[in-house]
């Protein structure tokens, strides 16, 4: 083993700290700015010894309904997340397990298909949803939102499943399971932590899409994400606004990221225990 | 309790290789039956056709007479015990031995008492709330040992389940499945490539390479009379010594010309005939130098193994034959090939000194030079 001296040891925390301050910086000004004067905002040098006030809360809950936004990004992403486990988990499943020579290019072109620019599927699918008459519902959000992060599930469940040993599956098999009672029974608990990271990555692109629900969703169907564009005022920029808005748009993210944490590394690093 | 049939039975993957060659085995009701065989052999594809987990592309399976061929494995009642144990790692070892009851819905009160009396088998009862991370490897085995036992299964199939334990440990684990075996009077069907596992365990031993069965006989018949080079060389440890030979006509009957050395033969074999002779190493005695009728070689080098010592000689005046029809063939066939000798542990062998061994006649297997096969 080499020895890691104090100074090696301080030297990187000392990184760690610098990096993290660095990421964090945005975040504690976007968090200040929700509670500073309108006045304080712009200061400069910025002030942190201002007297919090609450103004920018009450005047977002004036104008809008948060409750709605937010309920609107929470159906979007539980839809997305239902519909994308339900389709890609069984899909990874099968490419996994297929004896097929083509399988691996099967599961790389799925990845492919995320990769897709936003933009360039938006119109095809706009004039689709309107045909369909989905146009300004959640739906429309949650089957394009569907359409990609399946794609990534699959490809990610695909890589979970081909390191999870077959020998479980038939053991469950023998045990007296069909192949698809050893698949619910015994693979899909066997890979919870790569579903939960899927569960994670499928929020998250959700809850922060933008293009999709920008232009398939209405007043009524409309997330918190879309919602933020409105504090871009014609003249001005509320920003004491958009601070007090995005606390609903980023912490419950946060939060579910920092309680699923483990499960996250765990699933993103494809660490089957 | 079952019989399993296999007849003419192959399987041809796809591309062409064939992992087992019209395999005709007949496994009685109750019986301890060991597939051994290096890695490659086929007798683990065996096993799975056996368990419906691997298709069968000719010949016919059949378990109590009844064609198997396409019957999932769900529906045989075959137990299975897989060398990587292959446990449910998210259920504790108790939800791992009631896995099989709970598929089949068998009463909860019947499964909580099989799962305590399996436990108290194997002595698990302290372990049931554990999940199989948290288990040593012997611990693991006897989870997996249990979840084919609690069943009450038609057979048993065990795929070289020991090998992922330590010596002192296999040993143990050895005398107790055999011991478990006997106990339940399960037909068993043990896949192995140790032969050791093979002679103490099975009733019968099915030896195989390269997908083919190359004798099935009880483990004594095995090591006494081995069909061919390939049993005699597999079965046995350290393995046998083969020497290239020449019956001749001796004074008093026919002998053996090995090398310079001349090798009573007994009343065995014609004159003339090119053979490979096998001699196991603990037939080999050490005699006076000089004795007629007996082996010379120089000690390269002793192994003391406590009780005997494994003496290595090197042999220049006759020409050994590589016993290396095993596994790793081309690693083995770079090592220059020595005599081999288990003699008693008391004697002083130096390396270095000449040593004279001699044989019984009657221990010396004979094997058609060209063809392999004992004469």
């Amino acid at each position: 083993m080499a020895h890691v001296s104090r100074r090696q040891i301080l030297a990187e925390r000392s990184a760690v700290l610098v990096i993290t301050v660095l990421f964090l910086l945005p975040v504690v000004w976007l968090i200040t700015t929700a509670y500073k004067p309108s006045n304080q905002i712009f200061s400069i040098p910025p002030r942190l010894d201002f007297v919090p006030t609450l103004d920018q809360f009450r005047s977002i809950f004036s104008y809008f309904d948060v409750g709605s936004l937010v309920r609107s990004s929470v159906i979007i992403s539980i839809g997305t997340v239902i519909l994308s486990l339900l389709l890609g988990v069984p899909a990874g499943y099968a490419l996994a397990r297929s004896r097929s020579r083509y399988a691996s290019f099967f599961a790389y072109f799925f990845l492919a298909i995320r990769m897709v620019p936003a933009i360039a599927s938006l119109i095809p699918f706009y004039l689709l949803m309107r045909d369909i008459g989905l146009l300004g519902t959640w739906w429309a959000v949650i089957i394009i939102n569907t359409m990609l992060n399946c794609a990534f599930v699959t490809w990610m469940m695909f890589s979970y499943f081909r390191a999870l040993p077959r020998d479980m599956e038939e053991a469950a098999m023998t045990d007296g399971c069909t192949q698809i009672g050893a698949f619910w029974k015994v693979a899909v608990p066997a890979a919870r932590s790569g579903i939960i990271a899927c569960v994670l990555f499928c929020v998250m692109f959700s809850w922060n899409d933008f293009l999709y629900p920008m232009f398939l969703t209405k007043l009524d169907s409309k997330p918190i994400s879309v919602a933020l564009l409105t504090a871009y005022g014609t003249k001005d920029i509320t920003w004491g606004s958009l601070g007090a808005l995005a606390h609903f748009s980023t912490i419950p993210i946060v939060l579910m990221a920092l309680f699923l944490n483990r499960y996250f590394v765990q699933g993103a690093t494809n660490g089957v225990q | 309790m079952a019989q399993i049939v296999f007849d003419k039975v192959s399987k041809t993957y796809e591309g062409g290789h064939v992992a087992v060659r019209e395999l005709d085995l007949a496994i009685k009701d109750g019986e301890f039956m060991v597939l051994v065989g290096p890695s490659g052999c086929g007798k683990t594809t065996a096993l799975r056709m056996i368990a419906g987990l691997e298709d069968i592309t000719g010949g016919q399976l059949r378990i109590n007479d009844e064609r198997a061929n396409d019957l999932a494995p769900r529906d045989r009642n075959i137990a299975m015990v897989f060398q990587s144990y292959a446990l449910y790692p998210h259920l504790t070892v108790a939800e791992n031995i009631a896995f099989g009851l709970k598929v089949r819905r068998v009463d909860k009160e019947q499964i909580a008492r099989k799962v305590r009396e399996t436990a108290e088998l194997l002595e698990l009862t302290d372990y049931l709330n554990r999940k199989p991370a948290k288990l040593s490897g012997g611990q693991r085995q006897r989870v997996a040992m249990g979840r084919a036992l609690v069943r009450s299964p038609n057979a048993f199939l065990m795929d070289e389940p020991l090998s992922n334990l330590d010596a002192r440990l296999r040993g143990q684990m050895r005398a107790e499945i055999a011991k478990l075996q006997k106990m339940s009077a399960v037909t068993t069907v043990y896949v192995t490539h140790d032969q050791v596992e093979a002679m103490t365990m099975g009733d019968r031993v099915a030896v195989m390479n390269k997908g083919t069965l190359q004798q099935l006989d009880t483990p004594r018949a095995l090591y006494d009379k081995p069909v061919n080079l390939f049993v005699a060389s597999f079965i046995g440890s350290p393995p046998i010594n083969f020497l290239e030979a020449e019956i001749i006509a001796g004074n008093g009957g026919p002998a053996l010309q090995v090398g310079r050395f001349t090798l009573p033969l007994g009343n065995r074999g014609a004159p003339g005939r090119k053979v490979i002779i096998g001699i196991r190493p603990e037939a080999l005695r050490p005699v006076a130098s000089g004795t007629p009728g007996t082996l010379s070689a120089r000690t390269a080098f002793v192994e003391d193994l406590g009780a005997t010592l494994l003496v290595h000689l090197d042999i220049t005046e006759a020409k050994m034959v590589h016993a290396s029809q095993i596994e790793d063939e081309d690693d083995l066939k770079v090592v220059r090939p020595r005599l081999r000798a288990m003699v008693d542990g008391g004697l002083a062998i130096a390396p270095g000194e000449p040593l004279s061994l001699a044989v019984d006649p009657a221990a010396i297997h004979l094997f058609d030079a060209v063809t392999g096969m004992a004469i």
